[in-house]
C-alpha cells in the first residue's frame, strides 16, 4: 500500500466521529494544560492515562497525543499576556510576546503564535508521513547490538543537548536505568531490589515516577503564595496581525517549522530546545537584531513554530523504532502497550488503522488547535482565575486517583508521592529529572539487547564495533562525548549554557 | 572549604550507590559470554558513583550551600504528610471520602480558605469528579466504606 492509499485509510479512520470527538477532547485538555502554569504536558497526560483503559487503541493514543501538541499551542497565550510560560517551551515566547502585549499588540502576537503552531505542526505531521513508514522499514535490519548501540547514542545525545552538565544528566540517566532493573530478572527470573514487596516484582512504573516528579514535585516547589495573577482577554477584533507583521513572521515560520522538526528526532526536551534554537537563529539572522527583547515579531513566530514542530517530530523516533526521546513519548508508548500495541518497525504493517489513523488525526487536530487558539482565546485565559491555592488540591488528586487506576495497586501511589519528594529535591539541586524518566522507559530493552548481544557473541564485546550500524551509532557517540569534553577543557560558554542561564532567569 | 550544592548531591549518589552495591550481593554478576541478573544493575551503579565523584570533583561551578533558599519546605512538607495521610485511607476509606478530606485539608489546613468554602469546593469538586470517571468515563472509583 502507498502512503497516499494509507493515508487514505488513515482519514477514514480520523474522522470517525467518536474519534474526532477524542481527538477534540485531547486538544481541548491540552491547551488547558498549556495555558496552566505547573501542568505540564507530561503530567496532563500521565493523569489522564488511565481514563483511556475503556476506549480502543486508536482512540486512546489519539486522545493523549493531542494533549501533547494542544499543550504547545495553549503555553504561547499565558506567555504572551503575563510574561508567565505555560509551558516550558514557551519561555523564549514570554520575551517578545510579552513585549508585543505591552505596545497593545498581544492579539497579533497570539494569531501569529496561533498560525505559526499550525503552519509547523501541519508541517511536522507532513513529514511524519514522509519519513516513519521508510524508516520503519530500515529499523527491521536492527538486532540487538544495533539497539544497544542505538540507546547508548539516545543518552549520549541527550546529555549533549542538555542545559544542565553532562554528568548531571548522565548521573540522572544512571538513576533512572538503576531504578529501571527493580523487579524480575526477564532472563533468569532474579527478583532484584523487591524487598519482599510482590509488586516492586513487576518493576517500577512510568507513570508513578513521572507524575511524581513532574506533577507532585512541581506542586511541591511552588508556592502559593507566589502564584497571584492579573489576568487580561483580549478581544476578538485585537486578534489580526498588520500585513507587516503578516510579512515579517513568514519567514521565521518556515525556519522554526524545519528547525523543529530536525530537533524533535533528537532525544532530549526537543520542544524546548527547538524554540531556544529558534530564537537564537531568527536574532541572528534579523536586520534588526536590537529588537529582540522589545517586541520583535520574529521572536515570537520562529519559536512557537518551533516547539510545535519538534513537538510532532519526537513521534518518528517513537513510531518508527519504538524509542522514546523524552519522557512524554515514554508516556505515550507506556499507553501503547498497556493497550498490547508495541511501537516499532512492525506497527506500520501489524497495526496500519493505528499508525495511519494517528497520523491522520494530527493533521485534522491542527486545524481544531487553530479554530480552538484564536477565537476561545479569552475563555482560557480565564482559567488562570482559578486561585493557586484550589487548583493544586485538584492536580493531587488527579494525580492519586490517576496512578492508582493503572494497576489498582497503592504501592503505586506512595512510589508516586515518594518520587515528588526526590524530584523537589532535585529541582533543589539543580538536578533535571527528565533523563531519570527516560533511563527508566529504555532500562529494560537497553539491558535485554546489551545481554543478548553479548550471548550471540559468546563474550565478545567487538560485535558492537563489527557490525556496520551499531559501528557508526557508536562512532557518533564517541564525536559527540569529545566534543563535549573539547568544550569543557575550553570552558567557554556555548549555546547550551546560555540556555540554561536564560532558563534559571525566566524560572520556567 | 565552602560546603556547596554539588559537594551534597554527588555525596548523595554516591552513598546511594554504595548501599546498592552493598545490597546486591547475592545478584550474579554471571560471565560476559552469559551475563548474569546482577550485571545491569552493578554497571549502572558503578556509572551513577563514577558521576557522583564528578559532580563533587567539579562542585565548584555550583551555588553555596548557604544560598539555597527553603522557605517553600514548610508549605511543601504540609502537602507531602496530607497526600500521606490521603494515600494511607485511600483503600479503606475509598475515593469520595478520601478525596473530601484530603480536599479539606489541603484547602482549608494548608491554605487557610474559609471553612464554607473549602468545604463546598471539596464536595462539589469529589462528586463532579466522580460522576466524569464512573459515568462518562466508565472507569469505576475505589468504592471503599461507603459501597460507591
Amino acid at each position: 500500500m502507498g502512503t497516499v492509499e494509507s493515508l487514505l485509510l488513515g482519514f477514514s479512520v480520523a474522522l470517525q466521529p467518536d474519534v474526532l470527538w477524542y481527538a477534540f477532547l485531547g486538544c481541548l485538555v491540552g491547551t488547558i494544560v498549556g495555558v496552566l502554569p505547573g501542568i505540564g504536558p507530561l503530567s496532563g497526560i500521565s493523569i489522564l492515562l488511565p481514563a483511556t483503559f475503556g476506549l480502543d487503541t486508536t482512540k486512546s493514543v489519539v486522545m493523549l497525543a493531542g494533549i501533547y501538541y494542544g499543550s504547545q499551542y495553549g503555553g504561547s497565550t499565558t506567555s504572551i499576556l503575563m510574561r508567565i510560560p505555560g509551558e516550558a517551551a514557551s519561555v523564549m515566547t514570554c520575551i517578545d510576546g510579552y513585549a508585543m502585549a505591552q505596545k497593545g499588540r498581544a492579539g497579533a502576537a497570539l494569531c501569529i503564535a496561533a498560525v505559526g503552531s499550525w503552519v509547523a505542526g501541519t508541517f511536522g505531521v507532513l513529514m511524519l508521513t514522509l519519513i516513519a513508514p521508510p524508516l520503519a522499514t530500515f529499523a527491521l535490519r536492527f538486532g540487538p547490538p544495533e539497539y544497544t548501540a542505538l540507546l547508548v547514542l539516545g543518552l549520549v545525545f541527550l546529555a549533549y543537548m542538555s542545559s544542565t552538565s553532562l554528568p548531571r544528566t548522565l548521573l540522572m540517566a544512571s538513576v533512572g536505568l538503576l531504578l529501571g532493573t527493580i523487579g524480575i530478572d526477564n532472563m533468569t527470573g532474579h527478583f532484584r531490589y523487591s524487598f519482599d514487596i510482590p509488586e516492586l516484582g513487576d518493576g517500577i512504573g512510568i507513570v508513578p515516577v513521572a507524575v511524581g516528579l513532574f506533577g507532585l514535585g512541581e506542586i511541591l516547589s511552588t508556592p502559593s503564595a507566589n502564584m497571584l495573577r492579573t489576568v487580561i482577554a483580549p478581544k476578538l477584533r485585537q486578534l489580526l496581525p498588520s500585513r507587516l507583521e503578516w510579512r515579517e513572521s513568514v519567514m521565521p515560520i518556515a525556519r522554526g517549522s524545519l528547525l523543529g522538526f530536525l530537533v524533535g528526532l533528537t532525544p532530549g526536551s526537543a520542544h524546548i530546545i527547538s524554540s531556544f534554537l529558534s530564537y537564537a537563529v531568527e536574532r541572528r539572522l534579523s536586520k534588526h537584531p536590537e529588537q529582540f527583547g522589545k517586541g520583535a515579531v520574529a521572536g515570537v513566530a520562529g519559536p512557537e513554530s518551533a516547539n510545535n514542530a519538534a513537538s510532532t517530530g519526537a513521534f518518528v523516533p517513537m513510531l518508527a523504532l519504538g524509542l522514546p526521546t523524552g519522557p512524554i513519548t515514554a508516556v505515550l508508548i507506556a499507553a501503547l502497550m498497556i493497550h498490547g500495541v508495541p511501537p516499532g518497525p512492525t506497527l506500520v504493517n501489524e497495526h496500519p488503522d493505528v499508525f495511519w489513523g494517528f497520523v491522520a488525526s494530527m493533521y485534522v487536530g491542527n486545524l481544531m488547535l487553530l479554530a480552538l487558539n484564536l477565537p476561545l482565546v479569552g475563555i482560557f485565559v480565564n482559567v488562570l482565575r482559578i486561585p493557586y491555592g484550589y487548583l493544586y488540591p485538584l492536580v493531587i488528586m488527579f494525580c492519586i486517583v490517576g496512578v492508582y487506576e493503572v494497576n489498582h495497586s497503592i504501592i503505586d501511589v506512595w512510589i508516586m508521592l515518594i518520587m515528588g519528594v526526590l524530584g523537589y529535591g532535585l529541582r533543589k539541586f539543580g538536578l533535571d529529572p527528565a533523563p531519570l524518566v527516560l533511563g527508566l522507559v529504555i532500562a529494560p530493552t537497553f539491558e535485554m539487547s546489551l545481554r543478548q548481544s553479548l550471548i550471540m557473541s559468546n563474550g565478545n564485546w567487538t560485535i558492537f564495533v563489527q557490525r556496520p550500524i551499531a559501528a557508526v551509532l557508536l562512532a557518533v557517540c564517541a564525536g559527540l562525548l569529545a566534543l563535549a569534553a573539547l568544550s569543557l577543557v575550553r570552558a567557554r560558554k556555548d549555546w547550551r549554557s546560555k540556555l540554561a542561564e536564560a532558563e534559571g532567569g525566566e524560572g520556567g | 572549604m565552602i560546603i556547596r550544592t554539588d559537594h551534597i548531591a554527588g555525596g548523595v549518589f554516591v552513598a546511594l550507590g554504595l548501599g546498592v552495591l552493598a545490597l546486591s550481593g547475592d545478584l550474579p554478576i554471571g560471565t560476559l559470554s552469559f551475563p548474569g541478573a546482577g550485571m545491569m544493575p552493578k554497571l549502572v551503579t558503578g556509572l551513577m558513583i563514577l558521576f557522583g565523584l564528578l559532580l563533587i570533583v567539579r562542585a565548584g561551578e555550583s551555588a553555596p550551600l548557604a544560598d539555597l533558599r527553603w522557605g517553600d519546605l514548610p508549605h511543601a512538607a504540609r502537602i507531602v504528610a496530607i497526600t500521606a495521610v490521603a494515600i494511607a485511607l485511600y483503600q479503606p476509606l475509598g475515593f469520595v471520602l478520601t478525596m473530601v478530606l484530603l480536599l479539606f485539608a489541603l484547602t482549608f489546613g494548608a491554605e487557610r480558605r474559609h471553612a464554607l468554602a473549602a468545604a463546598a469546593f471539596s464536595i462539589g469538586v469529589v462528586a463532579l469528579t466522580y460522576l466524569l470517571f464512573t459515568v462518562v468515563l466508565k472507569t469505576p472509583l475505589e468504592p471503599g466504606v461507603l459501597g460507591f
